[in-house]
């Protein structure tokens, strides 16, 4: 399965010129995504829009606008969470009495992929996976089944997640998230917390090698709460890939917290001639932050580099052919995907 | 209360309840007719409206024909607050 596009709104400068050697900081704890100007949007859709829905949209449209596609699948683990709040709250406030539309429809999961067919009048297969740490990774393997049953298709996938108050407070209480960490310094914080992210990220995906930009050449998910089980599945996965150390990077969803740091150091030990390089400080943590993860990937195999902030272990590459991701979830939603240049 | 002050809170409500987060009350002119060519809301809008003029004002609209003329310019809708109010 090859990228051919990509586009990703994030906290960082990654749509439009992207800049990644200008790191912006967190903010009590959160990195807020940058949201671009939306063009060819109906304004009366437009200032219904939650952000998630927005973020969606600006990341999903510009692809839909260049390309007919046979399939919308986007992963998010909890769309439109702030409107889905707000809508509840209304539920309360009046008493199950009058309710407006409005913030319901804007808060369901499937509203991203709904509004993209919609705006684009796109009537092909439309689907949104909502697997919490796992929605983006179900999405592309959902775009690998497709293509195997329909090997000339062209399909957008993608994923979108926001910080919304509601559950940001929720986590924060739970002890997810940390408002004393900083996105410069937060591995070394030592905390069982890390800082909430968000952002979206769409690909073109399909068949044709020709002219690509990447190549999704293995996607492996599983639940797991235990490191023996995560090292046992990733030592395999990792020697079906031939990995070859001046030419891979191993990209880990390590976020700062502690917890979950015997995961990431576990594998990297399995591979340790591998250089290492960790993405969340430039995303925050998110259910489908992996969607940056690749977006990341394509983007350094494009251009043969990553700015040296991402790095944790010396760059000992000559060449940079291939990214090995591993993310984890809360420790218990595991991934492991393999991204080649071609 | 005024009938200008009324006219003010009201085009205040109309950009909270719709998110015409563009706009300021001054821009919405008391005879621009609010569907179509004048603010361009729509089906979904007038149903935000009607919930508006429920809750902020106690005004229960039934019939969809008198929505319609209720929901015409700013101006029909404050005469139909100041005649029907309940708070």
């Amino acid at each position: 399965m090859f990228i051919h596009q990509h586009i990703c709104i994030s906290p960082q400068h990654t749509s439009g010129d992207v800049d990644l050697d200008v790191l912006n900081p967190s903010a009590n704890g959160q990195l807020t995504a940058i949201e671009p100007e939306l063009t060819g949007v109906p304004a009366g859709l437009l200032r219904r829009m939650s952000k998630a829905v927005r973020m969606g949209i600006g990341a999903g449209l510009p692809i839909l606008q260049q390309n007919k596609v046979d399939g919308i699948i986007v992963g998010t683990a909890n769309g439109g969470m702030n409107d889905c709040i707000k809508f509840l709250n209304q539920i309360i406030d009046y008493d199950e009495g009058m309710l407006t539309p409005g913030n319901f429809v804007q808060s369901t999961p499937n509203a991203i992929a709904g509004q993209l067919s919609l705006i684009t009048k796109n009537q092909q297969y439309n689907a949104t996976h909502v697997h919490l740490g796992l929605s983006f990774e179900n999405s592309l393997i959902d775009a690998q089944m497709h293509l195997k049953e329909k090997a000339e298709g062209n399909y957008l996938v993608g994923a979108v997640d926001e910080i919304s108050s509601y559950n940001y407070n929720i986590d924060l209480l739970a002890g997810w998230y940390s408002q004393n960490i900083e996105n410069q310094s937060f591995y070394q914080s030592k905390l069982p917390a890390t800082i909430a992210g968000e952002g979206a990220a769409m690909f073109l995906l399909n068949n044709n090698a020709y002219d690509a930009l990447a190549r999704v050449k293995d996607i492996e998910t599983f639940h797991a709460s235990d490191i023996e089980t995560v090292k046992a599945r990733f030592k395999i996965f990792a020697e079906a890939q031939n990995l070859d150390s001046e030419t891979t990077i191993f990209l880990t969803g390590e976020n700062g917290d502690i917890r979950f740091n015997p995961f990431y150091h576990s594998c990297e030990a399995i591979i340790n001639d591998i250089t290492v390089a960790r993405f969340k400080h430039l995303s925050g943590e998110y259910p489908t932050a992996v969607s940056f993860a690749v977006w990341l990937s394509v983007f350094a195999l494009q251009n043969k580099k990553l700015p040296g902030h991402l790095f944790k272990t010396e760059n000992n590459l000559s060449q940079l052919n291939n990214i090995i991701i591993y993310n984890n979830y809360h420790g218990l939603q595991h991934s492991f995907i393999s991204i080649t240049s071609n | 209360m005024e009938k200008e002050q009324l006219k003010q809170q009201v085009k205040e409500q109309i950009i909270k309840f719709l998110n015409l987060n563009n706009l300021k009350p001054e821009d919405i002119n008391d005879e621009e007719p609010l569907f179509g060519d004048g603010l361009g809301l729509d089906s979904i809008d007038s149903i935000e409206l009607i919930v508006m003029l429920s809750r902020e004002y106690g005004i229960n609209i039934q019939d969809p024909k008198e929505g319609r003329k209720v929901l015409t310019t700013v101006n029909t809708m404050v005469d139909y607050i100041e005649q029907h109010r309940t708070k």
